[in-house]
C-alpha cells in the first residue's frame, strides 16, 4: 500500500482514487494488501495529464483575462482529448473532476474503506506534473506573472505532453496508438499556435 | 518543422531505422499509405505554389521541400522493408477549384490533413516501433504544417484536437 500511496501522490489525487478503489476490489477488506498490485491502466497518467492541462489553460485564462481569444480553443482541445481518454478507459476512468483543486482531494471513498488506505492528501507539498510540467500547489496552478511568461509555459507544458503521448502511442494497441498519436499531434501544432 | 519529442529526428533526416530483422507487422502497407499521400501532396504543393503569391512562397517551398524528404525517406524504407514502394500518380483531382491565394491556402490546409490521416492511419496499421515513430513525426509535422496555414488563412480555431481525423 505503501507504494500505491506514492504512485498517487506522484500521479494525483484523481488518479490515486481509482487506484485505491481497485486495491479494494482486488484485496478485500479481509484481505492483506497484494504484493503485486494491478499495474494500472497506463492510459490513467495520459487522462490525468490532460485533465491537469485543462486546469492549467483555465488557471491561466483566469488570470491573465486578454490571453483568453488566444488560449480557448486549445484548452477545448485537451478537453476533448480527456473526453476521448475516457471513452477508451471505459469503467477504468476516474470520474472527471469538475475544480484544478478537487484533483488533490484525498483518494478516499465517502464511506470511509476499511483498507486502511493512507488518508493523507498530497495537498501541502508542491507537485509537478511529470510531464506537463505544470506545477501546482495545494490544488491550485501557479501561473507566470506576465502574459509573455505564462504563454510560455503553456508552451513548454505543450511540448511535453506531445513527447508524453507520442511515447505512449509507440506501444500502445493500435486502437489506443491511433488516439495517443492523433492527441500527440494536436499538442505539437498547439506550440504552433502559442508561438 | 517542428517534431514532436518522442524523437529528434525530423525532415531531412532518416525517419526510422529498421533493424536487421523486423520483429513486429505490417510494416511495409503502413508506409505504403503514408507514401501515396505523400505523392499526391507533393503534387499538390505544385497547385499550392502556383496561386498562393510571392509572399507565401518561401512557406510553401519549405512545406514541399519538407515533403519530399519525408517521401524519399518513405521510399527507402519499404525497399528495406522488403516492399515495392508504391509510385506516383500522374494527376490528382483537386478538391475544389484554386484559383486565388485564399484557395491555394485552404487546398494546403487540405493537403496536410490529407497526410495526417494517412500518417495516423500508419501509426496504427503497424506494431513496428520504427515506424510507429517515423509515421508519429510524419503526423505531428503535418498537422503543424495544417495549423501554421490556418493560422495564414486566419482561420479559427487554428488547431483541431484530432489532427487526421
Amino acid at each position: 500500500m505503501v507504494a500505491v500511496a506514492r504512485r498517487s501522490v506522484l500521479i494525483g489525487g484523481a488518479v490515486g482514487a481509482g487506484l485505491l478503489a481497485a486495491g479494494c476490489t482486488a484485496g478485500g477488506p479481509s484481505s492483506p494488501a497484494p504484493t503485486t498490485p494491478a499495474r494500472p491502466d497506463p492510459l490513467l497518467a495520459e487522462l490525468a495529464d490532460e485533465r491537469r492541462l485543462v486546469a492549467g489553460y483555465d488557471a491561466t485564462i483566469a488570470r491573465h483575462p486578454a490571453l483568453r481569444a488566444r488560449l480557448t480553443a486549445v484548452r477545448d482541445d485537451h478537453a476533448a482529448h480527456a473526453a476521448a481518454l475516457v471513452t477508451a478507459l471505459g469503467p477504468a476512468a476516474p470520474p472527471s473532476s469538475t475544480t484544478p483543486a478537487a484533483t488533490d482531494s484525498p483518494g478516499v471513498s465517502p464511506t470511509g474503506s476499511p483498507t486502511g488506505s493512507p488518508t493523507g492528501s498530497p495537498t501541502g507539498s508542491p507537485t509537478a506534473s511529470p510531464s506537463t510540467g505544470i506545477e501546482s500547489s495545494g490544488g491550485r496552478t501557479r501561473v507566470p506573472a506576465t502574459p509573455p511568461a505564462a504563454v510560455a509555459a503553456l508552451r513548454a507544458a505543450e511540448r511535453a505532453a506531445a513527447s508524453a503521448r507520442g511515447t505512449a502511442a509507440l506501444t500502445a494497441t493500435p486502437d489506443r496508438a491511433r488516439l495517443l498519436a492523433g492527441i500527440s499531434a494536436s499538442e505539437a501544432s498547439h506550440v504552433a499556435v502559442l508561438a | 518543422m517542428t517534431a514532436p519529442a518522442p524523437t529528434p529526428t525530423g525532415p531531412g533526416t532518416p525517419t526510422a531505422t529498421p533493424s536487421p530483422t523486423p520483429s513486429g507487422t505490417g510494416q511495409v502497407p503502413a508506409l505504403q499509405a503514408g507514401l501515396a499521400a505523400e505523392h499526391a501532396v507533393i503534387w499538390g504543393y505544385g497547385v499550392v505554389g502556383a496561386h498562393a503569391g510571392d509572399a507565401l512562397l518561401p512557406q510553401v517551398r519549405d512545406a514541399d521541400d519538407a515533403h519530399r524528404t519525408l517521401r524519399d525517406d518513405t521510399v527507402a524504407l519499404v525497399a528495406r522493408y522488403g516492399g515495392t514502394p508504391v509510385a506516383t500518380e500522374p494527376e490528382y483531382a483537386l478538391p475544389f477549384p484554386v484559383t486565388d491565394r485564399g484557395s491555394a491556402l485552404r487546398l494546403a490546409v487540405h493537403l496536410e490533413e490529407g497526410a495526417a490521416a494517412a500518417w495516423r492511419y500508419a501509426v496504427a496499421a503497424t506494431d513496428d516501433v520504427a515506424v510507429r515513430r517515423a509515421a508519429l513525426v510524419a503526423l505531428s509535422d503535418a498537422a503543424v504544417r495544417a495549423t501554421r496555414w490556418r493560422l495564414a488563412l486566419h482561420t479559427s480555431p487554428a488547431t483541431v484536437p484530432f489532427p487526421g481525423d
